[in-house]
């Protein structure tokens, strides 16, 4: 099945752990235009992350994201998302909103210390002690 | 891009640093932890600047904190930079957990904050016209290069909640537009640690650290009346008092 991979800004280069497991998808990456009227970044934190994007991407799209994905699917009769995974609530209602269109497939990212998915981190001491061994904590 | 950012086209340049793998990784190369541990407090001290990429998952927190590893290995300096990276995680890990409570109080704050708080810093703020040499030069660092040292952050932070009185959500909302290495927990959860949202006590600062970790420069040519030269006893009072 032809894999389109979603590069976001949270995981932007050609080393994205999507990318890797699917290296021959082309690799999108979409400029959210909802959340950018919002959030009225710094042209130069834009331009950041058009740097990181133009040197990660075969494609940079402005729109909105989910529409912007689906589009690049359709143009490359492609039947699966593949992306990294984020903790933000944007990325997340953008996955939830796209699972019921397309299908998705998301893969892991590589923690700097491993910790069991029902940990609550409240203050970084204790957590640091518990699960930091391997870099001395 | 036209519409999405705020800025005079004048003002609309790039910054000094380049985004990218490439440029990621040549700074990773560069970076020496050398010394890491005893000056990452200074301004000029030995920091990675990585940041930017690390957030941006252009580098991988396990990829730079093996790389310091494999060239460096086991030392005090290595050590308190992969807590620094610790960090990192801690706030993501918050962030899965807290998703957009991050925005809101997560505990009741340990001090008074006052009431009164603006959805925007005042402008002499942002432009950096206070007249305080410490504060507007590091927000002139800020918009003009996307970067601040994480000492100058804190003590912006902690004149905009403590010494104004103006609450950490406007200050949060101005790092996160300027900072190339914008992240909403990190920035979020550090505001709310400043202010006592998000950890045991408010953190205050006075001159002395300011010159002590950022030199006398800045002081020698500020003609305000200072408000942070007095002992923390003094301040706590100043600032806390009900």
């Amino acid at each position: 099945m032809k894999t389109v991979v979603w590069l976001h800004g949270d995981s932007l280069s050609a080393m994205d752990p999507a990318a890797q497991k699917y290296p021959d998808a082309e690799r999108v990456f979409v400029f959210d235009r909802p959340f950018l009227e919002k959030a009225k970044l710094s042209f130069k934190r834009i331009f950041f992350l058009y740097e990181c994007a133009a040197e990660a991407a075969g494609e940079i799209r402005v729109g909105d994201t989910a529409e912007e994905l689906q589009e690049a699917m359709r143009q490359r009769a492609a039947g699966r998302l593949a992306v990294t995974e984020s903790v933000s609530p944007r990325w997340r209602e953008l996955v939830a909103e796209l699972q019921g269109k397309v299908e998705v497939e998301v893969v892991p990212v590589a923690d700097l210390v491993a910790v069991p998915a029902d940990f609550e981190a409240k203050r970084f001491t204790p957590f640091w002690k518990k699960f930091g061994k391997e870099w001395g904590g | 891009m036209g519409g999405l950012y705020d800025e005079a086209p004048e003002k609309a340049v790039p910054s000094d640093f380049e985004g990218g793998r490439q440029a990621g990784l040549r700074a990773l190369e560069k970076f020496s932890v050398r010394g890491y541990a005893g000056t990452r407090n200074k301004l000029h001290g030995n920091v990675s600047r990585l940041s930017f990429y690390i957030r941006h998952g252009v580098l991988g927190l396990r990829e730079v904190a093996e790389s310091v590893r494999e060239r460096f290995g086991q030392s005090y300096d290595a050590l308190k930079f992969w807590q620094e990276l610790g960090w990192r995680q801690f706030w993501q890990l918050a962030h899965a957990r807290l998703g957009n409570r991050i925005y809101e109080d997560l505990e009741p704050a340990k001090v008074n904050l006052g009431g009164s708080f603006p959805e925007e810093l005042p402008e002499e703020i942002q432009q950096g016209k206070t007249g305080l040499v410490c504060m507007d030069e590091s927000v002139r660092e800020l918009v003009e290069t996307g970067y601040m040292h994480n000492h100058a952050r804190m003590w912006f932070a902690s004149f905009v909640i403590h010494f104004r009185k103006l609450g950490w959500k406007a200050g949060e909302r101005f790092f996160y537009r300027h900072l190339l290495d914008g992240d909403p927990a990190s920035n979020a959860l550090s505001w709310q640690w400043v202010a006592s949202t998000f950890s045991h006590r408010p953190y205050l600062f006075n001159r002395e650290n300011v010159q002590e970790n950022g030199g006398k420069k800045w002081c020698e040519r500020c003609e305000a009346n200072c408000p942070f030269a007095a002992t923390y006893p003094e301040l706590e009072r100043r600032l806390f008092a009900s």
